[in-house]
């Protein structure tokens, strides 16, 4: 059954063959009628006799009305290309105009016996290609007709006998006998003939053209699904939390399968007992139920083991632990799967509709697809927090002792536990800095977890780059006086033009100013230069007079954990990460870094990024 | 020969307690301590200290700000003063602000904090500014 949609589709579709078929008569027009003046004129200089004349006054017809044809078919196709009915109208106006000048040039040259008489057999064929059926035989009863009529005035000597072209001196013509109904309904049987084949086979083209129509329609809406679906993939890869991930879940599976709603029921620790973990599309009195008791609902029970359950009818009461709240929702159909993680179930996500009989073996094997891409996103991100939660937890566990190392040392060294000489306050001082190094590390580590992981669901927003970066140099700047060093900045008023993330755009300031500030000597200087490059990214250059880093160690610089020996010098508490951690950033933001170094003299960080960043890193929505 | 300032150190590390208790105990402070918030309310109820060094991640990540709240929403014990011990710098950096968003957006329930580890020098002068503050009659 076709409704709406699929019927207007169907129409556009033929519709638009018509109006290309228009067309293309017109250009055939200009070649037949062309042609045929060539040929006269040939034939009339060659010495050949007829009617030179009135074929001419028809042909030039034509031509003129050719031309009519043209400009009101771009006028049609321009003002009115969704209305089918002008260009039916069309369609027969050039028919009945191309008959009627088909019937002059037959009369000028023979009548029923004139060679040309076949050629109203090809109008025939064009009027079953463009139009229905009837108009097609309509057609053909009205060239049979016309030629009888023609054949009627002839013998009645209303018009006057033309000879038959080329054939000047016989006159054939010989009315009242049998001999002028050979040739007529030889005539008549051949346009019949022609009729019915061309319309029986259009009849079969369509029938196939609109097969064709239905396959390419339900590709389509195959398409729109798996595309939806892809997206419901990637908004729930975008989440950090479950509740997040599951809410777009079931907002997308609504919305996927077009029904009224949907929930995700997930099985409580005693195993026993499932509780709504996220709904959309239902009522709120619907999904307040503290929890579903399993061993009272032998649907729910049955689909946490493992075998999907699509109720098409709600009717069978015994299966619900709560029936007349379902009906009250106005649920009539539903369609439940088991949300599987390797072997077990961790609970339901089920679709609702308020129409029985809704979900057919498509919409199951579809759903069946969408709960197993659920279930994984639920799993992987499942995993993630208990890994994050893990490192955090063993992060604190490292930390505490060390804190305690750190408390004890600090009364022994501040003297409270009795005197200690010279020596041993200098070892036990060392010790404590050491011990600070570690816990810096440990802080370092958790944070480069937490910015790897902070990059991917970041918020952009339209940012001023110069206006941070003045911010992160003001920061900076009483240590660099401290140290007697000497800040150059030209910072080019860029505005609000960039796309991207403060904190993300700080981390890569920051680092490397502190860094400037850190490995540069006493009354060193540097330079900090920001501006545009070229319309669509920013160039951030810092340069100081440092102690540079050597060519063998610049390779390194941007993989973990790796501190040159001279930077180690000089500052024993690094660990590392900071650039590690900026090149991650400036590579999240689609920019690129470079550093040239000589030993001794100085370094400069050269850093481009782009003002939008690539697409693949908007957040959705 | 105390002081009579009475302190009330509730940390779960005894290592940590052990540190504060023999600084403290060398300006002639009384300290008392308790390894858990709970044990740490009873000694409170025993006896109301003049001041609480408080640990925030004892058993759970905030049982340190929970007793603080409870304290603070009870009249009787609102006016002690608190120092809270904590890696928070740390924390923030670690894991983001928003992991404490829900807790900036409030009232705070201590006044002073210090960071982990402590610094013997920075907890006396702290300590001592703190009490001759609560010996000014206000």
């Amino acid at each position: 059954m076709k409704v709406g949609y699929d019927l207007v589709k169907e129409q556009l579709f033929f519709r638009q063959e018509l109006k290309e078929r228009v067309f293309w008569f017109i250009h055939l027009r200009w070649i037949g009628a062309g042609t045929a003046i060539a040929i006269t004129w040939a034939a009339y200089l060659g010495g050949q006799s007829l009617p030179i004349l009135p074929l001419n006054i028809a042909l030039v017809f034509i031509l003129f009305y050719n031309t009519i044809f043209l400009y009101i078919g771009k006028r049609l196709e321009a003002f009115r290309p969704r209305e089918v009915r002008p260009f039916t109208v069309f369609a027969h106006t050039q028919i009945s105009l191309d008959l009627l000048c088909l019937y002059t040039l037959i009369y000028f040259t023979g009548g029923v016996y004139s060679p040309l008489l076949i050629f109203v057999i090809f109008h025939i064929i064009l009027a079953g290609i463009l139009l229905p059926p009837l108009s097609c035989y309509l057609y053909g009863a009205l060239v049979i007709a016309a030629l009888g009529g023609l054949v009627v005035l002839q013998d009645t000597g209303i018009l006057p006998l033309k000879p038959v072209l080329f054939q000047i001196h016989l006159l054939h013509y010989r009315y009242g006998s049998s001999g002028i109904s050979i040739p007529y309904l030889t005539f008549a049987a051949a346009i019949l003939i022609s009729a019915f084949l061309i319309t029986s086979v259009k009849v079969s083209l369509r029938t196939k053209a609109r097969s064709l129509l239905d396959v390419s329609h339900e590709l389509d809406l195959i398409n729109t699904k798996l595309t939806a679906l892809y997206e419901m993939v990637k908004e729930m890869g975008s989440h950090s939390d479950l509740k997040g991930l599951m809410d777009s879940a079931t907002r997308y599976a609504t919305r996927i399968m077009g029904v009224k709603g949907c929930s995700i029921k997930l099985l409580n620790e005693d195993k026993r007992t499932l509780r709504f973990a996220s709904v959309y599309g239902l009522s709120r009195d619907y999904t307040s139920k503290e929890s579903i008791d399993i061993e009272k609902s032998p649907i729910n029970l049955r689909i946490i083991q493992g075998s999907p359950y699509s109720i098409s009818h709600i009717d069978e009461k015994d299966y619900f632990q709560y029936p007349e709240d379902i009906l009250k929702e106005g649920i009539a159909s539903m369609l439940c799967f088991p949300l599987r993680a390797e072997e077990d179930s961790t609970g339901i996500l089920c679709v609702y509709s308020d129409k029985t009989y809704r979900f057919d073996e498509e919409d199951t094997k579809f759903f069946s697809l969408m709960t197993d891409l659920t279930a994984m996103a639920i799993e992987n991100l499942q995993s993630s927090l208990a890994r994050s939660w893990f490192t955090k937890k063993a992060v604190h566990q490292i930390r505490s002792p060390l804190n305690a190392i750190r408390s004890m040392l600090k009364t022994v060294i501040g003297g409270y536990v009795g005197g200690l000489n010279e020596k041993q306050k200098e070892l036990l001082i060392r010790t404590d800095r050491r011990a600070e190094l570690l816990g810096n590390l440990i802080s370092d580590i958790l944070r480069f977890d937490h910015d790897i992981k902070a990059i991917k669901r970041i918020k952009f927003l339209g940012l001023n780059p110069s206006m941070i970066l003045k911010q992160v140099v003001q920061l900076y700047q009483s240590e660099a006086i401290e140290k007697g060093i000497e800040f150059k900045t030209e910072i080019e008023e860029i505005g609000n033009t960039m796309i991207g993330n403060q904190e993300l755009l700080d981390e890569i300031f920051s680092n490397l100013v502190s860094n400037a500030v850190k490995y540069t000597p006493r009354d060193g200087l540097v330079r900090i230069n920001l501006s545009m490059k070229g319309e669509n990214h920013i160039l951030f250059e810092i340069s100081d007079t440092g102690i540079g880093i050597s060519q063998e160690d610049i390779p390194r610089l941007f993989t973990e954990f790796f501190r040159a020996d001279n930077a180690k010098a000089i500052e024993e508490n690094g660990t590392g990460l900071g650039l590690i951690i900026v090149k991650e950033v400036v590579d999240r933001l689609g920019g690129s870094i470079d550093v040239e170094s000589k030993i001794g003299e100085g370094t400069r960080f050269t850093c481009i990024l782009p003002l939008s960043p690539p697409l693949r890193l908007y957040p959705k929505g | 020969m105390s002081t009579g300032r009475d302190i009330l150190i509730i940390e779960d590390d005894r290592d940590v307690v052990n540190s504060l208790r023999i600084i403290l105990e060398s300006k002639d402070f009384t300290v008392r301590y308790a390894y858990n918030g709970k044990e740490g309310y009873a000694k409170i109820k025993e006896k109301t200290p003049d001041l609480i060094i408080l640990d925030v991640m004892m058993s759970t990540d905030t049982e340190g700000f929970d007793l603080a709240y409870k304290l603070r929403d009870d009249p009787q014990y609102r006016n002690i003063p608190i120092i809270l011990e904590t890696g928070f710098t740390q924390k923030m950096a670690e894991d983001g602000p928003e992991r404490f968003q829900h807790i900036l957006g409030e009232s705070w329930p201590v006044s002073y904090f210090m960071e982990k580890p402590v610094d013997p020098e920075k907890l006396l002068s702290t300590v001592q500014s703190i009490i001759k503050g609560v010996d000014t009659p206000c």
